[in-house]
């Protein structure tokens, strides 16, 4: 289709890269082809930055070479890479907030007169190339000031900018919304159409599928096999990367609500970051032996929700019954008692890194009778509670219970939060996006804990923003946009546009009287 | 499972080895201070640079000179005695200070609660008639009262920092100050403690060995009326050296602190407020009561300090301070830093600290040096330990740059280290782990700054 679609651009031959006892890369090899979009697949710690970081410039490999248009090539940082004409749009977005964005996408390539900055070429560049792509942005904002969405246009701007050729994103799409990720996408197809190439890191299968070329799955650090997209569908893709059959889709029985557990009332939480309302009265129940979500583009009001449900910040208004208790005003432990807490966060709030996975295990028991004697700790209470922990839901580290939480693998310390909260047997269970960054496997697992205690009879109040994980996990979806609830769907019923559509603000119910949808 | 690091690798053995390179490095640089001090002047000359350097490192051991005009070594039980003498405050300065580092909190304070443990010990000690109470529990009431002034005084940055979130450093740094003219006031003001006995000195109280005594109808101090620490024994171990039974009491608090600390929930719950403020919060630890219970035990130690240095009853306090914090506070900064905060480490390095001290008062008696070279060894240390953590980090990366390097000499079995750390981690120390460790760097990167982004929300 494509007229020099044959043409390898880069081609990364026989790359392996090893570290102090892993071997990141094992003989990988990967060609890109001039105008094709090529997606990396693959778990975490398959290896796939590691390969990207080679190709950035940011690792040299132990073996194997690099070659760029047939030519091998030496790029031993990242401004030989980017004197290749490789540019790469990082997971987390290198900018400097207090930067406008202008700023920003000349920094390091400034066009200078004399020592002088000669800013009005500069962005007279950008300016025309964020017409050519529609990439809006706003020049003279502060990086601070703008979303998510534009701060990613900016690091595409400053890629463009640079005239780089072969385009590498890590992981795009992760903090978009349903709509700005078709925008993403057919930004990326109009580049490739330019003859561009473009890497594209990814696990999610439906993104892949839907834009790229062909994929290079990784597993372990080893290249497990490329594949066109037009032959291959997302059941063996995923075999690919997890290396077994795995279940994509939840399997679960349906729901059984009963009573309620959780009510809220008119709940408001104010903002810390402007004078409106983070959360802004906002009612529902949780009911026993539900999965109800809350769905929403990330930043309008889900954490501070939670933050307020869990009291880690405190509302200004509004009721939260739980079990029957007003607890609204009640302290962290107190509400504790009967609530488990999966947090967003799992390096600020869920573990304290520096201390040992058992310490991490007992955070919020061990003052129970069961592992302290008159304000001494029973460390042989704390061991065998741990070591049971561990081993029932299978948290993997070097030296067990005292291994270090900060040289666990992220998975794996989800898992220790995960065991920690759910062994606590609390009728509450609020889980904020607890398989972000997590891989197949994982996700998998962990999905179906959340099920079995689901059945035990436990609500579970779920946050997250992944749309296809509100989708197969929830039993009922809850919109959050800009601190309120604009609707209440039933994921049987609805579909990810629709939802898409209340997370974007472009839809919502009337919520007194649920029923009925306003413009 | 557990012992599956070398000697080498532990963590203990890497935090100890980095303190002894800082004190080496210090006494090297103290030896060419010498050195070059004793060249260019003229009645020093190289021949005492060679006595002053040998002093500088094996000073507690000195004797004297012999007829011979020679340096003479061997057991000098004086300087020992006194070594431990002073060794007391310092132990429990570095334990103040190792115990809020514990908590994620910087006690600068140190000074300001070890004035206003002087000062109460100093006011029961000497302001209630030592007829009024036997002397044991006089004494006892003068350090129960020192411990609660130190402790107090450590409420109020505590309580600052939980309540109005201003650092406590600054908050320290201020109390201190106030501390040292409040105390100079309360003596100015009661002229009562001040010593007219022995009126060749002025801005002196009273030792505690004076009692408050009424005599012909007067109240008056009378030596050996007033109470003092026990010396059980150790002044006969060391004779002519001020040691008394305060050494004993550092240490068993030294050893109370440890057992705080790792043993109790309280410890736990404190270093958990620590290592992550957030986390505590999030497990149902009340937060802003650990942040001034850790202030008021640290301010407890200093104070207690205080206490034991004034109660041996051969001290004087110069009492007009407001110009001048006492530097037994701040060392125990580098007390606590270079024992890498272990409370029973805190132990050997509050000892060390007072053998430069008198290694110090050995240069000036026996060399035309004075003792201000040993301040300048001292101070070198001081800096030095605080770059233990970054001594501590090199051992760490020269041994995965040897395993790096060499790969074939790491058994199988050997946990692997975590591969290069991006540059923030760098004072992180990097424990094995067995897993492969996620993703290369970048993916860890993106952890951190999920954090950030997290406090953002």
């Amino acid at each position: 289709m494509r007229t020099m679609a044959a043409e390898n651009i880069i081609e990364m031959l026989h790359i392996t890269k090893e570290f102090p006892g892993i071997i990141a890369n094992d003989d990988i090899t990967l060609q890109l082809r001039r105008g094709e979009i090529h997606a990396l697949l693959g778990e975490n710690g398959a290896g796939k930055s590691t390969l990207m970081s080679v190709l950035f410039g940011l690792y040299q490999p132990e073996k194997g070479v690099i070659k760029k248009n047939g030519q091998e090539v030496k790029i031993n940082d990242p401004n030989d890479a980017t004197a290749l004409g490789i540019g790469m749009v990082h997971q987390h977005f290198k900018l400097i907030e207090v930067f406008t964005v202008l700023d920003n996408i000349i920094l390091g390539a400034e066009t200078t007169k004399a020592g002088f900055l000669q800013k009005k070429e500069a962005r007279k560049k950008v300016e025309a190339l964020s017409q050519r792509y529609g990439l809006k942005v706003d020049l003279d904002a502060k990086v601070e000031d703008i979303t998510v969405g534009m701060q990613q246009r900016v690091e595409i701007l400053k890629m463009l900018y640079r005239d780089n050729e072969i385009l590498i994103f890590d992981e795009p799409t992760a903090v978009l919304t349903p709509q700005e990720i078709d925008e993403l996408m057919d930004t990326m197809r109009e580049f490739a159409k330019e003859g561009k190439s473009i890497l594209f890191i990814s696990h999610k299968l439906n993104e892949i599928m839907a834009v790229a070329d062909r994929v290079t799955v990784l597993r372990k650090g080893k290249y497990i096999g490329t594949v066109d997209t037009k032959d291959t569908d997302k059941q063996s893709l995923s075999n690919m990367m997890v290396g077994r059959p795995v279940q994509l889709e939840v399997t679960k029985a349906p729901a059984q609500p009963g009573e309620p557990i959780l009510e809220v009332k008119d709940f408001t939480v104010p903002s810390k970051a402007h004078k409106k309302n983070a959360v802004n009265n906002v009612s529902f129940q949780a009911r026993a032996g539900e999965i109800l979500c809350i769905a929403g583009i990330d930043g309008n009001g889900q954490t501070e929700l939670v933050y307020g449900l869990t009291g880690l910040e405190k509302s200004s208004g509004g009721t939260v019954t739980l079990c029957g208790r007003d607890i609204s005003h009640a302290s962290i432990r107190h509400r504790g008692e009967q609530m488990s807490h999966i947090p967003e966060d799992r390096h600020k709030h869920g573990l304290v890194l520096d201390f040992t996975l058992e310490q991490n295990l007992v955070l919020q028991r061990f003052r129970e009778s069961r592992f302290q004697h008159m304000g001494f700790i029973d460390q042989r209470a704390v061991r065998e509670y741990a070591e049971g922990l561990i081993e029932q839901y299978d948290v993997r580290s070097g030296q067990g219970p005292v291994t270090r939480a900060r040289s666990m693998s992220g998975g794996n310390q989800q898992k220790a939060i995960i065991a920690r909260e759910v062994d606590r047997e609390k009728p509450l269970i609020v889980a904020v996006q607890p398989t972000r960054g997590l891989d197949v496997g994982a996700i998998e697992y962990i999905h179906s804990q959340l099920v079995a205690e689901r059945d035990k009879g436990k609500a579970v109040l779920l946050v997250s923003l992944e749309l296809d994980e509100v989708m197969s996990l929830s039993d009922r979806i809850l919109v959050m946009y800009e601190g309120e609830i604009v609707g209440e769907l039933d994921p049987k019923e609805t579909t990810v546009q629709e939802l898409g559509l209340y997370m974007a603000g472009a839809k919502r119910m009337d919520m007194s009287r649920k029923e009925g949808e306003g413009a | 499972m557990k012992e599956r690091h070398t000697l080498l690798e532990k963590e203990g053995t890497k935090s100890v080895l980095a303190s002894l390179i800082s004190i080496i490095i210090g006494l090297l640089v103290g030896s060419i201070l010498i050195l070059v001090v004793g060249a260019f002047s003229d009645n020093l000359g190289l021949g005492s640079a060679w006595e002053g350097i040998r002093l500088v490192f094996f000073g507690i051991f000195s004797t004297g000179r012999n007829a011979a005009g020679a340096l003479t070594w061997g057991f000098n039980p004086q300087s020992i005695g006194n070594m431990l003498f002073r060794a007391t405050p310092l132990i429990l300065t570095g334990l103040s200070v190792a115990v809020a580092f514990k908590t994620g909190l910087f006690n600068i304070g140190a000074p300001g609660q070890y004035l206003m443990g002087t000062l109460a010990t100093l006011a029961i000690a000497l302001g209630i008639p030592s007829t009024a109470l036997p002397g044991p529990l006089l004494w006892l009431l003068a350090f129960l009262g020192g411990i609660l002034a130190g402790a107090l005084w450590g409420c109020i940055p505590g309580l600052v920092k939980a309540f109005l979130n201003i650092n406590e450093v600054l908050a320290c740094i201020m109390t201190n100050w106030i501390a040292a003219n409040l105390v100079t006031w309360f003596f100015d003001v009661n002229k009562m403690f001040q010593n007219t006995v022995e009126n060749t000195k002025t801005s002196y109280i009273y030792k505690t060995a004076y009692g408050r005594t009424f005599v012909d109808g007067a109240w008056t101090y009378v030596d050996g009326n007033g109470v003092s620490t026990a010396k059980l024994g150790l002044d006969k171990l060391f004779p002519g050296s001020q040691v008394n039974a305060g050494i004993l009491i550092a240490i068993l608090f030294a050893i109370l602190v440890y057992i705080l600390m790792t043993k109790t929930t309280l410890g736990y719950e404190l270093k958990a407020c620590g290592a992550n403020r957030h986390a505590a919060r999030y497990a149902g630890v009340n937060d802003k009561r650990n942040i001034v219970l850790s202030m008021a035990i640290a301010g407890a130690l200093s104070g207690a300090g205080a206490a034991l240095y004034y109660l041996s009853g051969n001290t004087e306090f110069f009492w007009s301070t407001y110009q001048a914090l006492p530097a037994t506070g701040f060392n125990g900064i580098p007390v606590a830093l270079l024992a890498a905060n272990n409370p029973i480490a805190v132990i050997f390095t509050g000892i060390f600290m007072s053998m430069l001290n008198i290694v110090g008062l050995q240069l000036t008696k026996l060399t035309a040096y004075n003792e201000y070279i040993t301040d300048v060894i001292i101070s070198v240390i001081v800096y030095l330990s605080a770059f233990s953590l970054v001594i501590k980090m090199l051992l760490t990366s020269r041994r995965k740059h040897r395993e790096a390097a060499a790969p074939a000499a790491v058994p199988p079995a050997e946990p692997a280290a975590p591969p290069v750390e991006p540059a923030e981690s760098l004072t992180e120390s990097a424990p094995p782990a067995e897993m492969p460790p996620v993703e290369a760097p970048p993916a860890e990167a993106p952890d951190a700054a999920a954090e950030k982004g997290g406090e953002q929300a």
